[in-house]
């Protein structure tokens, strides 16, 4: 999950990596109120959204007056950028600037390990910055801290600092690292990391993305000086929108006690009208491709795997259904290897018997326990009187793709 | 000639006490895979699917080992620690089945024994857990195939793992295809795709969906390289990651020369917003990596490129 700056900035500031002072201003809040303590000589307004390339698209503002601060924010609310939705917006100090510096950390997947990208080049894109003005140091993993690494010239990619090892920013890197390590997260970077007319370092923006894999270690209880409550962080979609009651609800049902137990907690709102129950993060997205190409309109994305309990197929099945507008129902999966088809399909029929649509519905399942399943599936679909077809392996995926195209009115 | 398993393959199971270790350990041999036993802490004694459960790894192999020598069994209590010069465990191959939590300890004990092999088929072990035992089984040249790997099929031969249910003697039959797919289920169905065409598979490789990867597509295909029985390759791939562009430098520095074709899921994802994460954790859409660009690069240097995952049967055909 990405973090807002705001986010991200309150991760680093934990860990000793100083930012500009500021407040967070919500929607409908009275900014002049908000901002009544702060006594700043010049402000500058940042949107708070999910994606970067902001100070490009007009998302951040600079003002010298309260009232332009008041107006600024109106504007900014009234925007999307990118394609995002403006959450919050984030007011500071304007920093004196003598020098933007750049830093990140993220996982090279090619080496498999962090990889710790500087350059004395930062306040832009860092693909824009010239190969040999950025340094690579790749970290192991189990290492606490970086530094040790930084100094080892056969890590480092590109131009050393001229002026030595031992620079005021390895501070901020080996805290960034703290950050990265303690936090855990894919990324975290700081662009630009600015050097202040009087000295000081200071990250002046904030991305952080967590890894939602670690969230057992960020538990609403225990929480305090050294775990972040993940819980708390407000529920965000990168669809350019609030997240629906929908996609929320969805979320919750892979962070109860069974957790670990299978995966039900894909769901992402589309525009289309063909509600979408897939199986596998590969075949799924397979599928999506394969829907479109016969020229229906997925409504959601969903996929469940791991072979989930019946309860979390039913909840999942009856959000998916409970989508106003919807034309028809695809429940696509492979020949399953060890999600167990009675049990999941059991869940799905819960969710049909509760809600009992009418628009057509296409099957294509295959796997342990299928026979039972679909003789299940079978006095469903009888005794709720649903227009559905059911197909085993004998029928490729993408066939009944086309077969649902020609049910659909 | 197989890769990864042989008949000779010996495997135990950490986590065998628990569901999905138990349906795994009986999946493996109902299909004649030899499963010596099984590991969970404090579980000792117990036995699952007729195996004997031992607490830890250490005195697993010592007492698999003992029994060997045809020493009378031995009563062990506690943990053996392994030694610092015990010898690769070429033989042995680990399965993991323990919960995200308690993974990187599990996955850990296995390289601290120099089991060769570690099929993890742990699904959302924190990335950083991941990293931290790719780097330890680096260090001792260990095989990670995973994590979120249902395993491995040779068909005919053995398996590791769970792929194929039990419906696996008419999904998999013994040929000349070699299958590497980044899904679990599209592992599965590219085998049945292929057996349904009277295609056999020469193995079956579910290399795992998360971000970081133990054993990559390259990796693989290295293997089927050198094996004598794999004629030509079919590959799953996905939108996202960067993992479809080692094959092309593979192929560039002449790795791999066999015929190759390759579906690469994902168009949809062009019209989501950059860095949204769909699919499988490897899968996020990133600017550069996403289908089309994968299919252009793998194209130049010779790979079939399928329009449906269903022509790469098609493709491969002519082969066999």
């Amino acid at each position: 999950m990405n973090l807002y700056e705001f986010e991200g900035k309150n991760l680093f500031a934990k860990h000793g990596i100083a930012i500009p002072k500021g407040v967070v201003v919500r929607r409908g809040d009275d900014v002049k109120f908000k901002i009544k303590d702060l006594r700043f000589k010049d402000f500058v307004v940042k949107a708070q959204v999910l994606s970067g390339k902001r100070g490009k698209n007009n998302g951040i503002r600079f003002c010298s007056s309260v009232d332009e601060v008041v107006k600024a924010c109106e504007e900014l609310f009234a925007m999307n950028i990118r394609g995002q939705y403006v959450s919050a917006l984030l007011i500071e100090e304007k920093l004196d600037i003598a020098e933007e510096h750049y830093v990140s950390i993220t996982y090279d997947t090619n080496k498999k390990q962090p990889v710790l990208i500087y350059s004395r080049q930062g306040g832009m894109d860092i693909e824009d910055v010239p190969e040999k003005k950025i340094e690579k140091v790749w970290v192991d993993v189990r290492q606490d801290s970086p530094v040790v690494i930084l100094s080892a010239a056969k890590n480092l990619v590109g131009e050393p600092d001229p002026s030595g090892a031992s620079l005021p920013q390895d501070d901020i890197k080996e805290k960034l690292w703290k950050v990265f390590q303690a936090e855990d997260t894919r990324l975290v970077e700081i662009n630009p990391l600015v050097k202040t007319a009087s000295g000081e370092w200071v990250a002046a923006d904030a991305k952080v993305a967590i890894d939602d894999d670690a969230f057992f270690r960020h538990p609403s209880t225990g929480s305090g000086p050294t775990v972040t409550d993940w819980t708390t962080f407000e529920p965000r979609t990168m669809m350019g929108r609030l997240p629906t009651e929908r996609e929320v609800a969805v979320k919750k049902i892979d962070e109860g006690e069974k957790y670990y137990q299978g995966t039900a907690g894909k769901y992402i709102e589309l525009d289309g009208d063909i509600g979408m129950i897939l199986n596998g993060g590969g075949a799924s997205i397979a599928n999506m491709d394969a829907l479109m190409k016969v020229g229906l309109k997925p409504a959601n994305y969903t996929e469940y795997s791991g072979n989930p309990p019946r309860e979390k197929v039913y909840q999942l099945a009856k959000i998916v259904l409970s989508k106003p507008g919807l034309k028809g129902l695809w429940m696509a999966g492979v020949v399953a290897n060890f999600t167990n088809i009675k049990e999941t399909f059991l869940g799905i029929i819960d969710a049909l018997d509760e809600m009992k649509p009418t628009y057509p519905i296409v099957v294509r399942r295959d796997g342990p326990e299928s026979k039972e399943a679909f003789e299940l599936l079978t006095a469903c679909a009888q005794r709720n009187n649903l227009n559905i077809k059911m197909f085993t392996k004998d029928t490729s995926m993408s066939e009944t793709a086309k077969i649902l195209a020609g049910m659909v009115i | 000639m197989s890769i990864l398993i042989s008949k000779n393959t010996q495997v135990l199971v950490q986590g065998i006490t628990g569901k999905e270790g138990a349906k795994g350990a009986k999946a493996m041999l109902d299909y004649g895979t030899n499963v010596v036993c099984g590991v969970t802490p404090k579980k000792g004694g117990q036995e699952v699917e007729g195996k004997p459960v031992f607490n830890s790894i250490s005195e697993a192999l010592s007492v698999i080992a003992s029994e060997a020598k045809q020493s009378p069994r031995q009563e062990h209590n506690g943990e053996i620690a392994a030694s610092p010069t015990a010898p690769r465990n070429d033989t042995w191959v680990s399965v993991v089945y323990v919960p995200p939590f308690a993974a990187k300890a599990a996955i850990l004990e296995a390289i601290e024994n120099n089991i060769a092999l570690i099929n993890v088929f742990v699904e959302r072990i924190p990335i950083k857990d991941t990293a931290y035992c790719l780097a330890a089984a680096k260090e001792k040249n260990i095989r990670i195939l995973g994590p979120s790997s249902l395993g491995v099929v040779v068909p005919g031969v053995a398996r590791l793992g769970v792929m194929g249910g039990p419906l696996i003697n008419e999904i998999f039959k013994p040929g000349s295809i070699g299958v590497i797919s980044r899904s679990g289920g599209m592992s599965n169905e590219m085998s049945w795709q292929l057996s349904k065409n009277g295609l056999g598979q020469s193995a079956t490789v579910h290399v795992g969906g998360d971000l970081l990867m133990g054993t990559t597509y390259a990796d693989v295909l290295r293997l089927f390289q050198s094996d004598e029985q794999t004629k030509a390759v079919v590959i799953f791939g996905e939108h996202g990651g960067s993992y479809e562009f080692e094959i092309v430098e593979l192929i560039k520095n002449k790795g791999f020369t066999k015929p190759l074709a390759i579906f690469i899921g994902g168009k949809f994802a062009q019209l989501l917003p950059e860095g949204m994460n769909i699919g499988h954790a490897g899968a996020i859409v990133a600017r550069g990596q996403g289908a089309a660009e994968k299919e252009k690069a793998l194209s130049e240097v010779g790979v079939m490129v399928a329009e449906k995952y269903e022509d790469l049967v098609q493709l491969v055909k002519p082969y066999a």
